[in-house]
């Protein structure tokens, strides 16, 4: 597929790294600023404005198939779509970064104003991290959590705890609630999937799927986590902050905000109803010993600035030995380092930025529901097509790793097992290595 | 500031209120009381023609679209002084002293209801219908009424307007004044006109439901029986105006959004609203309970009483449906607290209004958390909208200044009646524009009795709390003086 990228900046670069093997990129932007890194991808670039009608023809327009718009400036970006737009009806993505345009393009209203507006998908990252956030803090100890088919099915993540009894045993001995299936392991830093006769060791970070209530039920029994969370702590105030705390407010958990900057305090003390908004900066020890931060639930930092949030997490983390602490990060790089001095979760808004993309520009069919593990895992959507002959699952012969996490039949939800028996029509959700994908779609579409 | 423009808005306010003052007339006229025509013809040529005075001094200009704010406070001010006074003529001819007159004139056109009558009986029924009057004009606000009624103030009136009601929210129901001025008399005729007809059909004599009715929806409390609403023993007319004066204290830009652009849930939706009725729910069981352990009335009674007279005294209506001044220290102590309440702003109801009083009570607890979190930021929100600092401060002051002069004149008054009760109720009764208060300034007593400077302060006392003081502290400077005469 053809598809074009406007705007050289570090979410065109992680989106033109992610495709740029599968897919032909042309990159349109301001030529002289182009960032080193860029010249290592294989892509074309235009030296131009995403708005501009001749800059468009020039890239070959005509023959693309998705216009991707990530430029600093949401305007210029959704001026760009809608240039596109107007030459030629190909599927358009547009990033955006602030709030009040976010609602014009996404509010259901538009649709009875005069004209549309027209763009196809709208992808605001930081609305996104909110949303991820929100999900790992509504499901305590995990540390990651998706959900599929309208919250039926989940995918959790837990890291497995020195007193855990699944610590040191075997896969298949491990004695789950029906309808459970582990189907990864990330064991440092390194996603694996797992047989039967694998050994699930201290720290590891492992990732069930299944059934909403059975997974419930795993959380309920396994991980004991049953207390709830009561109180949160944002530190940043920012959209992100902002938007999370609206959120918690709603699921009813107490939020305190801290905020460095005055102004940004009085706008958010106005926008919120029951938070409390403290004016002070995330790394003030004081600040937080007074205000017992440490007794809260879980700990969000999200200022936009990696550094600062993972000063913070570490003296949060001292401050309160079992409390859980969610941080931003916005380098790749730097995650791992976060995780390595003990931060329970991390998350950026461009890997989230990056699922949702991935997800629209994937073939119809096949769907990437979430990625696991910075991208090393992925869950894929997929249809079996109508010749395919019905096969029990122990007898699909998978040359790559993967596993076929839940089936759905109909308006049926399945956990498969060996003996299952998967039909044409199926919709499968199979969990696998990025690597692998290509593998596995190819498998199950013939 | 421009002596002319003044001289002209009061010129064009007294010529118009001259020619309402004409419609007691009918009223005699249907009840065959000749004799009243004459003070009412009387105190009609006299407003106009001083209205006429006023504008040929003004030079009959119609151009009001440069008042200024200074202007407008002033112009309000003698709008409220002047009319009462145009409104105490017919008085003096049924024999009242010329500074009682002007004292039921005021307290009628600021809807106060305090009143300087003993004897009922020597009164004709023209008499009592135009102090019901009075109220009904001045309970929506003079200057909304003229500026509803006069299209010369289509610009001017937007100064005026607020100056008139300085409350903290700025209720408007369109985006021109004129049209909001009409809005909220239309809500108001409506009203008055459906609580006539219930006290009809409740079986109260015409005339009576129209005086009673005006006095109601006004929160005035004038009633042509000398016993008020006692006085009718009818227990459907106790709750009908019960009701009505619920509403006449609730704002009426809220109830037009109800009336008439169907937004039912507007009222509810309102803080000040729900704070206003909860406050009236609160007090009323409080004020049952004190009834019933004293033994005053019996437990069904009660319910009514206590409802009518909460809501009756926090409208600032001053309608009694029993002598409250006899009732016990414990239940005159739930009425008094009430009257430091009064209605909601954009209401007829005087007072402090409520959305101050629920105000007060959000900064006390804003204070009370900044001492547990002293780096919080915590805006005080009424409505789930922050209220900016100057509003703040505006309200902070009007809250200092009513206890000031609160408490000044019920010093004063203390020391000229020799009387605690009279100095201190009396002063929260007129400056909340309430009425009667305790003892012998009663609901079944009157104002009659007190002394000359007594009833001065107490005439300024309600002048000033019906201008809920700013224009009144305006004209404490003296800046406010520097007087123009300017080429015309």
């Amino acid at each position: 597929m053809d598809l074009l990228i406007y705007g050289a900046t570090e979410l065109g670069y992680m989106v033109a790294l992610r495709l740029y093997q599968e897919h032909s990129v042309t990159l349109i932007d301001d030529l002289d600023k182009l960032p080193d890194k860029f010249n290592s991808l294989d892509i074309s670039f235009i030296s131009g404005s995403g708005a501009d009608v001749d800059a468009l023809e020039q890239a070959n327009l005509k023959d693309c198939e998705l216009f991707i718009a990530c430029a600093e400036l949401d305007e210029a970006n959704i001026v760009a779509c809608w240039t596109v737009k107007k030459i030629v009806d190909i599927e358009t993505i547009c990033f955006v970064r602030t709030m009040e345009l976010y609602r014009n393009l996404v509010s259901p209203k538009q649709n009875r104003y005069q004209t549309r507006y027209d763009i196809d998908t709208i992808i605001w990252p930081e609305q996104l991290l909110t949303q991820d956030i929100f999900r790992i803090i509504s499901v305590p100890d995990a540390i990651d959590v998706e959900y599929f088919a309208e919250g039926r099915a989940k995918l959790f993540e837990y890291r497995i705890k020195e007193d855990s009894i699944l610590r040191d045993s075997l896969v298949m001995d491990c004695s789950f609630p029906e309808n459970v299936l582990i189907v990864g392991i990330t064991r440092d830093h390194n996603l694996f999937i797992p047989d039967g006769s694998t050994v699930i060791q201290e720290d590891d970070k492992v990732i069930f799927m299944g059934t909403g209530p059975a997974l419930d039920t795993l959380a309920a029994t396994i991980f004991q986590s049953t207390n709830s969370i009561k109180s949160a702590v944002l530190i940043g105030g920012g959209s992100v902050g902002l938007m999370l705390a609206q959120q918690l407010e709603r699921a009813g958990i107490r939020v305190k905000l801290i905020e460095r900057d005055k102004d940004r305090c009085v706008f958010l003390a106005d926008k919120l109803q029951k938070s409390l908004i403290l004016h002070g900066d995330g790394t003030d020890l004081e600040l937080l010993e007074s205000e017992s931060i440490g007794d809260a639930d879980v700990t969000v930092c999200i200022t936009n600035n990696d550094e600062k949030n993972l000063l913070c997490s570490l003296l949060v983390k001292q401050l309160g030995t079992d409390r859980r602490i969610i941080t931003r990060v916005s380098d790749a790089r730097t995650a791992q380092l976060f995780e390595r001095v003990g931060i329970d979760v991390v998350v950026s808004p461009r890997d989230s930025a990056l699922t949702e993309l991935l997800n629209r520009v994937q073939a119809r069919d096949v769907n990437i529901l979430a990625l696991v593990e910075g991208g090393q895992g992925e869950v894929l959507r997929l249809t079996l097509p109508a010749g395919f002959t019905d096969t029990r699952v122990m007898d699909v012969k998978f040359e790559a790793q993967a596993i076929i996490g839940v089936l759905k039949r109909g308006r049926r939800l399945i956990i498969p097992r060996g003996e299952t028996v998967i039909k044409a029509g199926d919709l499968l959700k199979i969990f696998t290595m990025a690597e692998d994908a290509e593998a596995v779609k190819t498998l199950f579409a013939g | 500031m421009k002596i002319t423009n003044i001289l002209n808005a009061l010129g064009l306010i007294l010529i118009a209120f001259g020619i309402i003052m004409l419609t007691p007339i009918a009223v005699a006229v249907m009840e065959q009381e000749y004799s009243s025509i004459i003070p009412f013809i009387t105190a009609s040529f006299v407003s106009v023609t001083l209205g006429f005075l006023f504008q040929r001094y003004g030079g009959f200009s119609r151009n009001f679209d440069d008042i200024k704010r200074n202007e407008g406070l002033l112009i309000v001010s003698l709008a409220w002084i002047v009319t009462a006074g145009m409104g105490a003529i017919p008085y003096l001819f049924y024999g009242l002293h010329p500074l009682d007159a002007y004292f039921e004139s005021v307290s009628g056109i600021t809807t106060t209801g305090a009143t300087i009558l003993t004897d009922f009986s020597l009164y004709p029924k023209d008499f009592f219908f135009w102090r019901s009057l009075t109220q009904w004009l001045g309970g929506m606000g003079i200057i909304v009424l003229f500026v509803a009624i006069l299209p010369q103030f289509a610009v001017a009136g937007r100064q005026m307007f607020f100056a008139e009601a300085p409350g903290p929210t700025e209720e408007k129901v369109t985006p021109r004044i004129t049209h909001t001025a009409k809005a909220l008399w239309l809500v108001y005729v409506v009203l008055t006109v459906l609580e006539i007809i219930l006290l009809v059909v409740a079986g109260m004599p015409l005339f009576d439901a129209a005086c009673n009715a005006f006095s109601t929806m006004a929160a005035g409390g004038f009633s042509p029986n000398p016993l008020s609403i006692m006085g009718y023993d009818n227990s459907s007319v106790t709750w009908i105006i019960t009701c009505f004066m619920f509403l006449a204290g609730g704002n009426f830009a809220l109830q037009y959004r109800v009336l008439f652009k169907r937004k039912p849930l507007a009222l509810l939706q309102s803080e000040e609203f729900r704070f206003y009725a909860l406050i009236v729910l609160l007090c009323s069981a409080g004020l049952w309970v004190a009834l019933v352990v004293s033994g005053t009335a019996g437990l069904i009674d009660s319910v009514r009483d206590s409802l009518f007279q909460i809501v009756s005294i926090i409208t600032t209506a001053g309608f009694s449906s029993a002598d409250f001044a006899m009732w016990s220290v414990a239940a005159q102590t739930i009425i008094f607290t009430v009257m430091l309440v009064g209605g909601c702003a954009g209401s007829a109801g005087g007072g402090v209004k409520v959305i101050r009083v629920l105000f007060g009570f959000k900064y006390l607890k804003r204070e009370i958390t900044q001492i547990i979190h002293p780096k919080a930021i915590l805006p005080i929100k009424i409505d789930n909208k922050t209220v900016a600092d100057d509003i703040q401060r505006q309200i902070l002051g009007f809250l200092l200044f009513y206890l000031v002069l609160m408490t000044g004149s019920a010093l004063v008054v203390t020391v000229l009646e020799g009387s605690a009760a009279v100095g201190l109720v009396g002063t929260a009764a007129t400056i909340g524009n309430i009425g009667p208060g305790f003892g012998e300034i009663g609901p079944m007593g009157s104002f009659g009795g007190l002394s000359v400077p007594t009833k001065i302060i107490f005439i300024i006392n309600m002048v000033v709390g019906r201008l809920e003081l700013i224009p009144f502290l305006a004209m404490l400077h003296p800046d406010f003086w520097s007087f123009r005469r300017s080429a015309l």
